[in-house]
């Protein structure tokens, strides 16, 4: 089972991704399971989201302490401790920024995938919301899942012309991450 | 007659889409909405399936959670089927409302998600509003996971229409950590669903508020009348224990998934030491028990799924000679040391054939039941089991508390 | 009236078509306004209403006590908080299953003007095709005489005492019919029980009107308890409340205020307070007060009746 952590801010589409990639798992008959943790509902508020990825049905309905992956929406939160804390040995880093290389280092980490999110959404959809070119930015960085179930997944959370543009935005997602091996 | 059906859908939904799908295929006639954190979703799913024309039924929009209650019981005492959903201060804004549908005996099915209440306005996970109403006369029921949240709705249908029974329903789930949960739910079919309420239509018909017909409700009982009516209610609470029981093995029948009824079992056969919960914590206590099975420590889970009328008679025979039980509250009792569930099943003690209690209180407003946690109350009740010194009631999160208990 | 029609039954008997569905001799006391009303409007409207209510002074009666219910209506006795919601999921139900119905939501001023105005005011709101009608007693008298949002200025119940320091209440009363004109609704009324022909057209304009939507009747209904006068009276203090204006009979069909009776030359509101003990402490001053709440809520309900043809909508911009 890998645990995935994400950070970001209400309005970025934090908790639309960990649920499009715990529905991407559905869809190739393992499992997935996410939640966020968030106060009152608004935008631009901190939220956390949690995802954990399996082959076998996931129990666990607690928060992700040891992360494997760190999924960071929210650049302005990429220093913070918090995003590190617990970080499992080997892990790695996803981060959505307009830098497209990083000067992040950490002990643990072992591998980071950078994209300018914001920029390829602007293009695609005319809005600064950066989840579905995380999603498929995630299953290039990490491997765990092809494209191919990411964007199937879109179809539960989007129509139309908006669906389009997503499956657009994850695939550019996807194609254009920078990976870093640390 | 039934048989598992493979017409079912697999989808990665929340726990509120699933108490919302599950309403839709009960077919209600009648569903009354109001938003609040962390239900929001699920009156959002069905007030979206009744404008895109997949629900039809009647959708009231209403002010606040009191007329939500009100109108559901009205349409209940009328003679539809209804359904609504609410959470932690709305729930308690219904209170009158509530007690008024169990006393008339209105089979109205809804679901609470779990949410501190009351005092401190926290917008986070906890019991303490299933644990503030539980003696409103109503039928609770808690379910772990996105699927049993389904399959609760459906079966709540059964319970609370059911002829011997006819009292309200409410499935119980943690808000945060299964009202937002996304995972893979086997969503059964319409058709599937019809023939599993269908017996609903073979009963003789219940007593309805007609127009033009000489009955009325909600009378004034105030001399021997009232006790009788009582009394049938409570019968008709006990009599639910079993009839639930029932039900979970139709339901395997029809859909192939079974829960243990009233209780769920979990590497209970030979376990010396137990722990008690209820909710979304039992899916990360039996992560933990996996680990310490692996460790040789001889531990299971008894999970309640049926919290009103309490299940003692399965919670004795399932306790009965174990060495020790810690108990896990996500609420508090105000005015007892120990928690709710605690508090209750140690009215038992002396039927359990000595097995030792202690109460663990964790998960309150939104303090995370950690795998960590579990596994240290689980080593505090082998301790206990080993006959050492351990305090009856631990506050897990919050150390300081225990030096004072 | 049976002096003027030289011994000819009132014209008001041409509108009880159904019978009395209450038994003789009910739980109300003497010269209950409540009563007078409630044996009235299912002799209106039909015995196939569903009636429902609260707690209240109607409840012994409605509700029965001791399993005992004192009519043979079809009937939901409910909570205050929420009466309006119940009626709500009955009429829905009942339109749902294609079953006929006229729902009457019956209640006193204490459900109507406060404890469960919120969820009136939301089935207005949803525009619910069913029969408010508010008794207004101008108070909680079931529980023993107790203020309520119409209570007018300056009476005296007991918890607006007059005592060393207190004279009554010293709020004004609330305009609960004008309220609910003004939420957009089919049809909204005043009534009494002086005036029976102009009660029971309303009624049945309800009756008819509530296929479009949420309807509500406000009918003053005098309380000799409470209030402190002759129980032979009730029917003299209607008619003085309507003579003074105290209170106006109108009705607002889609919002559309008409006078359904104009007062030529109204008395003082001193006339209609003259045999109402609950007012027997006031002075010059507060009789003043009163008369000036009289006279705005006229000038209000006068502006609105004119307020059609009157309004000039300013010029959109281009």
């Amino acid at each position: 089972m890998s645990e995935v952590r994400f950070h970001g801010r209400g309005g970025q589409g934090v908790v639309t991704t960990s649920k499009i990639l715990a529905n991407a798992f559905g869809r190739i008959g393992q499992f997935g399971a996410s939640f966020p943790m968030f106060g009152f509902e608004r935008r631009g508020a901190p939220v956390t989201a949690f995802g954990r990825f399996s082959d076998k049905p996931v129990r666990e309905k607690t928060q992700i302490y040891n992360p494997d992956v760190i999924v960071v929406l929210d650049p302005s939160q990429k220093s913070s401790e918090a995003v590190f804390n617990g970080l499992l040995p080997g892990g790695m880093m996803l981060l959505n920024d307009s830098e497209p290389t990083t000067d992040i280092s950490h002990d643990n980490l072992v591998k980071i995938g950078v994209i300018d999110a914001n920029k390829i959404a602007l293009e695609e959809i005319g809005l600064p919301i950066p989840n579905t070119v995380i999603a498929g930015a995630f299953a290039k960085l990490t491997g765990m899942i092809d494209i191919g179930p990411v964007t199937q997944a879109l179809d539960d959370y989007f129509q139309g012309s908006k669906l389009s543009a997503n499956m657009v935005c994850a695939k550019r997602g996807f194609d254009e991450v920078n990976i870093i091996d640390l | 007659m039934t048989t598992p059906r493979n017409d079912s859908q697999i989808k990665v939904i929340t726990g509120n889409a699933a108490a919302a799908i599950g309403a839709k295929l009960a077919r209600p006639d009648v569903v009354a909405a109001y938003p609040i954190t962390p239900q929001t979703e699920v009156i959002e799913q069905l007030s979206l399936f009744h404008a895109t024309g997949e629900l039809d039924c009647e959708l009231i929009t209403v002010e606040g959670e009191n007329s939500a209650m009100n109108s559901v019981m009205a349409a209940s005492l009328a003679g539809g089927r209804v359904f609504t959903a609410s959470s932690s201060w709305g729930l308690v804004f219904m209170y009158d409302a509530v007690l008024a549908v169990a006393g008339a005996r209105a089979p109205v099915v809804m679901v609470n998600v779990n949410r501190e209440t009351p005092g401190i306005i926290a917008v986070s996970c906890g019991q303490q509003d299933m644990i503030s109403t539980r003696d409103s006369g109503w039928i609770f029921t808690i379910a772990e996971n996105c699927q049993e949240v389904l399959d609760q709705v459906l079966m709540a249908y059964r319970l609370a229409e059911d002829y011997d029974i006819q009292l309200p329903v409410m499935v119980h789930y943690d808000g945060f950590y299964v009202s937002y949960l996304s995972e893979v739910v086997d969503i059964p079919s319409q058709e599937s669903v019809d023939q599993f309420l269908s017996i609903l239509k073979t009963q003789p018909e219940r007593t309805k508020l007609v127009p033009g017909q000489k009955l009325g409700c909600g009378s004034h009982g105030i001399l021997g009348g009232y006790l009788e009516l009582r009394h049938k209610h409570v019968s008709a609470m006990e009599r639910s224990k079993a009839k639930f029981d029932q039900i979970d093995q139709e339901f395997m029948d029809q859909f192939g998934r079974s829960y243990g009824g009233q209780v769920e079992e979990y590497c209970m056969e030979d376990a010396e030491v137990v722990l008690v919960g209820s909710g979304s914590m039992c899916g990360t206590i039996k992560s933990v028990i996996d680990e310490k099975r692996e460790a040789g420590i001889k531990v299971g889970l008894l999970k309640l799924r049926m919290y009103r009328p309490f299940p003692s008679e399965r919670i004795i025979e399932s306790l009965k000679g174990r060495k020790a039980v810690g108990v896990v509250d996500r609420s508090l009792n105000f005015g007892f040391k120990g928690g709710p569930i605690y508090t209750e099943i140690k009215a038992f003690e002396t039927q359990m054939g000595g097995a030792k209690l202690v109460s663990f209180i964790d998960g309150i407003a939104n303090t995370d039941i950690t795998k960590a946690n579990v596994a240290n109350m689980i080593d505090m009740t082998c301790d206990l089991a080993a006959g050492k010194d351990v305090p009856e009631v631990t506050w897990v999160s919050y150390p300081e508390a225990n030096e004072g208990v | 009236m049976s002096e003027k029609k030289k011994g000819k039954l009132s014209p008001v008997i041409d509108y009880k078509k159904h019978e009395d569905p209450f038994s003789k001799g009910v739980a109300f006391c003497p010269g209950c306004g409540l009563e007078l009303l409630i044996r009235f409007i299912p002799q209106v409207m039909g015995n196939d209403i569903v009636m429902t209510g609260t707690p209240s002074c109607s409840a012994p009666v409605l509700l029965g006590q001791n399993n005992q219910s004192w009519h043979s209506l079809s009937y939901f006795g409910t909570l205050m908080t929420g009466a309006a919601a119940n009626a709500t999921g009955l009429v829905r139900y009942y339109n749902r299953a294609g079953i006929d119905n006229t729902v009457v939501c019956f209640n006193g001023d204490g459900t109507a003007a406060d404890i469960g105005f919120g969820n009136m005011s939301g089935a207005a709101e949803r525009n619910e095709p069913f029969i408010y009608i508010c008794y207004d007693n101008e108070g909680y008298m079931n529980t023993g005489i107790q203020k309520s949002g119409t209570t007018p200025y300056g009476a005296s119940t007991t918890t607006t005492p007059v005592a060393k320091g207190s004279r009554g209440k010293n709020l004004r009363r609330m305009n609960l019919a004008l309220k609910m004109a003004m939420s957009k609704i089919p049809y909204a009324a005043t009534a009494t029980l002086s005036d029976l022909g102009d009660l029971a057209k309303k009624l049945l304009k309800a009756k008819e009107m509530k296929k479009n939507g949420f309807c509500f009747l406000h009918v003053f209904a005098p309380c000799p308890t409470g209030w402190g006068y002759d129980p032979a009276m009730t029917v003299e203090v209607c008619r003085r409340a309507v003579k003074t204006n105290y209170f106006p009979l109108w009705e607002a069909e889609n919002g559309k205020i008409r006078m359904t009776k104009t007062v030529n030359k109204p008395k003082p509101v001193e006339h209609y307070m003259e045999p109402i003990k609950k007012f027997k402490h006031l002075d010059d001053n507060d009789r003043a007060i009163l008369q000036e709440d009289v006279d705005y809520e006229l000038c209000m309900l006068g502006g609105l009746s004119i307020l059609e043809k009157e309004c000039v909508l300013p010029e959109a911009a281009d």
